[in-house]
């Protein structure tokens, strides 16, 4: 199976603190990946030194072999958090802006997302609620036809009707060569959805593992796999 | 469709398709919806319902026509074998159970007995 991702050595400080430390990791493609963690793990750094936001860190990153921030960055969708757009603007203008920053952006696409997820374009950002927040940032970005998709925490804070819309978009518009990754810190929420799960803790990857698997050879589930490496085995529940 | 969390969701995948063969929601010769709304019905990733078919094709039960989709196959001796092999997985798991309580084979079928006329006596109630 061919790497969409590869990751090695990845060493990240921020102020001399350190984020992330030796980290390495490879996703294939073509899957849906979770990136699982607690808060604070490391999840959203990770997600933005793939991304090409956050610079300066040691070791190797790349996209589709693309090394430089300038070709990685045209290989991966990011899930921004629109805080650098205007609150007032409506989401057509958004939309409008987004066309003419991304070659790969998708009108057709983002329109059907948009109707299957209800999204009323004429809305103002500001007066979005969490969950109409979360579905319009999905929408743009699976829009873009890229080979990776990074979703951070696409389902915090959302109601269960606004979850099931966005996993159901995703299952549908997902392109079979395309990979997802996806950061949560509730597992639950996604364990279905999951080809494998990466975990995240102490700076670096601890466990990856295909989730059918986990199932299968430790007859856990995801969440019980997540959460016993992350209390060391310990049954303190 | 609720899954359980602890078995492969390729697995209950199968299952289910098994359960609506023998239901007969599923009938011989059927065409299966596509992967991706399976996918979507259920729930689950495309990856996992595609090993799934991959396995129910492997068993004979699925067969694929390039570029049609997914059938339930036609041959019925397989399906009757299917139906016998599912009611028989049952009867193992509740025998190696009854096994390990030490009960003999008379006295299962008599358990058996009483409980299946309890049963009844319960629904006619």
């Amino acid at each position: 199976m061919t790497e969409v991702l590869q990751i090695k050595n990845l060493t990240y400080k921020l102020n001399l603190v350190s984020i992330l430390d030796d980290l390495t990791c490879t996703i294939p493609a073509g899957s849906i990946v979770g990136l699982l963690g607690a808060n604070g793990a490391g999840k959203t750094t990770l997600m933005r030194l793939i991304s090409g936001v956050a610079k300066g860190f040691h070791g190797e990153i790349s996209v589709n072999q693309q090394t430089s921030v300038v070709n990685r960055k045209q290989q991966i969708s990011f899930s921004h958090q629109l805080d650098g757009s205007d609150k007032r603007a409506r989401l057509a203008q958004i939309v409008h802006d987004y066309t003419l920053l991304y070659p790969d952006f998708s009108a057709t696409q983002f329109q059907q997302l948009a109707d299957f997820l209800e999204l009323d374009l004429h809305q103002r950002l500001s007066k979005l609620s969490k969950g109409n927040r979360n579905k319009f940032i999905v929408a743009l970005t699976l829009a873009r036809q890229v080979p990776l998709y990074l979703l951070d925490e696409p389902f915090d804070g959302i109601d269960v009707m606004s979850r099931k819309k966005i996993i159901a978009s995703i299952l549908k518009w997902k392109s079979e060569t395309a990979t997802i990754l996806i950061s949560d810190h509730h597992v639950n929420d996604i364990a279905n959805l999951l080809d494998s799960v990466v975990i995240v803790k102490d700076k670096h990857v601890v466990a990856q593992e295909q989730a059918d698997t986990i199932r299968e050879k430790y007859g856990e589930s995801i969440e019980d796999y997540y959460e016993n490496l992350y209390t060391g085995g310990e049954n303190d529940d | 469709m609720k899954f359980n969390d602890k078995v492969p969701i390729y697995y209950q995948i199968k299952q289910y398709v098994y359960q609506e063969i023998i239901l007969g929601h599923l009938k011989a010769g059927q065409k299966l919806p596509a992967i991706r709304q399976l996918a979507v019905t259920l729930t689950v990733n495309v990856n996992t319902i595609q090993r799934a078919l991959s396995e129910l094709t492997t068993e004979g039960i699925i067969i694929t026509q390039r570029g049609k989709g997914n059938f339930v196959t036609n041959d019925t001796q397989l399906l009757q074998a299917l139906k016998k092999r599912i009611v028989t997985e049952q009867f193992s798991e509740l025998y190696d159970k009854m096994l390990a309580l030490k009960i003999t084979p008379a006295e299962m079928v008599q358990y058996l007995k009483n409980y299946i006329d309890q049963r009844k006596e319960v629904q006619h109630d």
